[in-house]
């Protein structure tokens, strides 16, 4: 026994992975800290699969190496006591009920075999414990991938695309689990390629492109640092006359009629509407979101090579 | 130990080994019928035309395999052909599986020592072909009792040579499942582990006899004839033959020829795995 992570950091520096005619993960650096959710982000095939396979041992790395709470994952003696991986949705036997399934990884573990029943009931199984996994739908092999990696209580969950498969109300079932889960203390990465999601879910992001770092920290940095800049939109029958009474700021036409302004306030918007007595039917401030800033870094970069 | 613990859990939360111990034991049935009726009509009482004009090896063979010891140790080891090649099959299906149904992630990130995984497999993949061989060689017994006496013979089932090959049977029974296991690191398809496998075990080791004895005695060179025996199934054979036979290697010979066959394809096979991207 022994040998159980206290500090779920995962460190990775230099990550590379060549395969014969492509590199998938090229020179790969970065941090991810506890206690908070952390958006893995790419477009596909930039190689976030490949680099949550390789913190896990699973995939051999080129060049680099990856630590969790600083020991690599081979190097764990309890590695299900300390991380928790769902990495893909259809990974267990066919034939074989949810229950058994998980309790197979437990003998593994070391772990009793009430813990199978703990972790059913985690993610709202249990009724379907005895069932056979050929009959699961997508969502109910997600939670069964989900209680996968809890049964050991890891100080780290790394999540790839969890969010396949799951209905509007499974993703917002893992999405509170997630942070809850975070909430404690926990490291959780969580691979995606669905960025609105990701601004509701994660504190902080990752993002890759073509195998390499683009951006990473928290999310509202990451929207600041990529000059993005925010806007307002505002409706109304005069338009000209709202624009002659803001006099310097920078506007455009939506094909709806709208205004869209830039370098103005909302706030400063709705004074001078007031003051030149135009009426105004709709004000809304636009802010960047992840999806715009993610396109626009990854713009350029080869999704497919 | 927790390891061997998971991989019996494995095969036990399945349907696919009680099919198999279904298949192997009603093959055995009509296996001990096929030999039955083969010792009584080919060996211990022969029609005489079949007997007329016999060469000379071949009749000093079949008195050789008319003598109690070796009867016994023929009947008691019945249903060997398809014994084996079910504990084989399990053997490859304890590793396919991982990758037919994509569990080989999970039993890595549960234990990231995968030479470990692999003797884990082993050892329970062996434990399996011993229950089979138990169960088997509990029916055979007083079946080749019965068989015996109403034929006459006094069954020789003390014997230390026929005590021997029931042994050196339970022997090959857990070796099977070693190479079994052995082909399915070296073929991660299940199908093409599966098929490959069985065509060597059925056709392929026909063809080798074949070609073996056509060569041999087109060149005239009577070592060549030996060469059958590197085959996996006439060396289990061969193995658990009881008494020497005239024209045969020892048994020991057999017993080298299958450990070298599981050391070979589960070394080969665990080298692979431990260096094998799992993705």
């Amino acid at each position: 026994m022994g040998n159980v992570i206290t500090d779920g950091e995962i460190v990775v520096s230099g990550l590379t992975k060549q395969y014969k005619q492509v590199r998938a993960v090229d020179g790969l650096s970065f941090t991810i800290r506890p206690g908070r959710v952390t958006g893995f982000l790419g477009p596909n095939g930039a190689g976030k699969t490949t680099t949550l396979r390789m913190i896990l041992n699973l995939v051999s790395p080129t060049a680099g190496s990856a630590t969790i709470g600083g020991v690599r994952y081979a190097d764990l003696a309890e590695p299900l006591r300390s991380v928790g991986a769902v990495l893909e949705a259809s990974s267990a036997h066919k034939g074989r009920t949810g229950r058994n399934h998980l309790r197979v990884i437990c003998a593994a573990a070391g772990l009793p075999a009430s813990r199978a029943d703990e972790a059913l009931e985690l993610v709202g199984l249990t009724p379907a414990a005895k069932r056979k996994f050929k009959g699961y739908s997508l969502g109910m092999r997600q939670r069964l991938g989900i209680a996968a990696a809890m049964l050991g209580d890891p100080r780290v969950l790394i999540l790839d695309e969890p969010a396949n498969g799951l209905d509007p109300e499974g993703i917002r079932w893992m999405r509170d689990l997630l942070q809850k889960l975070a909430g404690e203390g926990r490291t959780v990465l969580v691979s995606s390629h669905l960025l609105s999601e990701m601004e509701l879910l994660a504190d902080d992001v990752v993002i890759i492109a073509a195998g390499r770092l683009v951006a990473q920290g928290p999310v509202a940095d990451v929207i600041g640092q990529a000059g993005s800049v925010g806007s307002v939109r505002v409706r109304t029958p005069r338009p000209d006359a709202l624009l002659a009474a803001l006099d310097g700021a920078a506007s455009s036409r939506t094909e709806d009629g709208a205004l869209v302004l830039t370098g103005v306030t909302a706030e400063q918007v709705g004074d001078a509407a007031l003051s030149a007595g135009v009426a105004v039917h709709e004000l809304v401030t636009e802010r960047p979101d992840l999806e715009r800033v993610f396109l626009d870094l990854t713009a350029g970069k080869e999704a497919i090579r | 130990m927790r390891l061997i613990r998971s991989e019996f859990l494995k095969i036990r939360t399945t349907n696919v080994w009680w099919l198999f111990a279904v298949g192997a034991l009603g093959l055995l049935v009509l296996a001990f019928a096929i030999n039955a009726l083969n010792m009584h009509f080919g060996v211990l009482a022969p029609p005489p035309e079949a007997t007329e004009g016999m060469p000379p090896e071949q009749a000093e063979a079949l008195s050789a395999m008319a003598e109690p010891v070796a009867l016994t140790s023929y009947m008691v080891t019945s249903g060997q052909y398809f014994g084996l090649m079910f504990v084989m099959l399990l053997g490859i299906i304890t590793v396919t599986n991982e990758f037919h149904h994509q569990t080989a992630t999970t039993t890595f990130l549960a234990t990231p020592h995968r030479t470990a995984v692999i003797l884990a497999k082993a050892a329970a993949g062996g434990v399996f072909g011993i229950v089979l061989w138990l169960v088997t060689t509990a029916l055979t017994v007083p079946a080749t009792l019965i068989f015996l006496n109403s034929e006459g013979i006094t069954p020789a089932l003390g014997d230390g040579e026929v005590v021997r090959a029931i042994l050196l049977n339970g022997l090959a029974y857990a070796l099977w499942a070693l190479i079994g296991i052995g082909v399915g690191v070296l073929i991660r398809s299940q199908i093409g582990a599966t098929i490959t496998a069985m065509v060597i075990y059925t056709v392929g080791t026909i063809a080798v006899s074949i070609i073996v004895n056509v060569l041999t005695s087109l060149l005239e060179w009577d070592w060549l004839a030996n060469v059958q025996w590197a085959m996996p199934s006439l060396a289990s054979n061969l193995m658990t033959s009881g008494t020497d036979l005239p024209g045969q290697p020892h048994y020991w010979v057999g017993a080298l020829v299958l450990i070298g066959w599981a050391v070979v394809t589960g070394l080969i096979g665990t080298l692979l795995t431990r260096t094998r991207d799992v993705s």
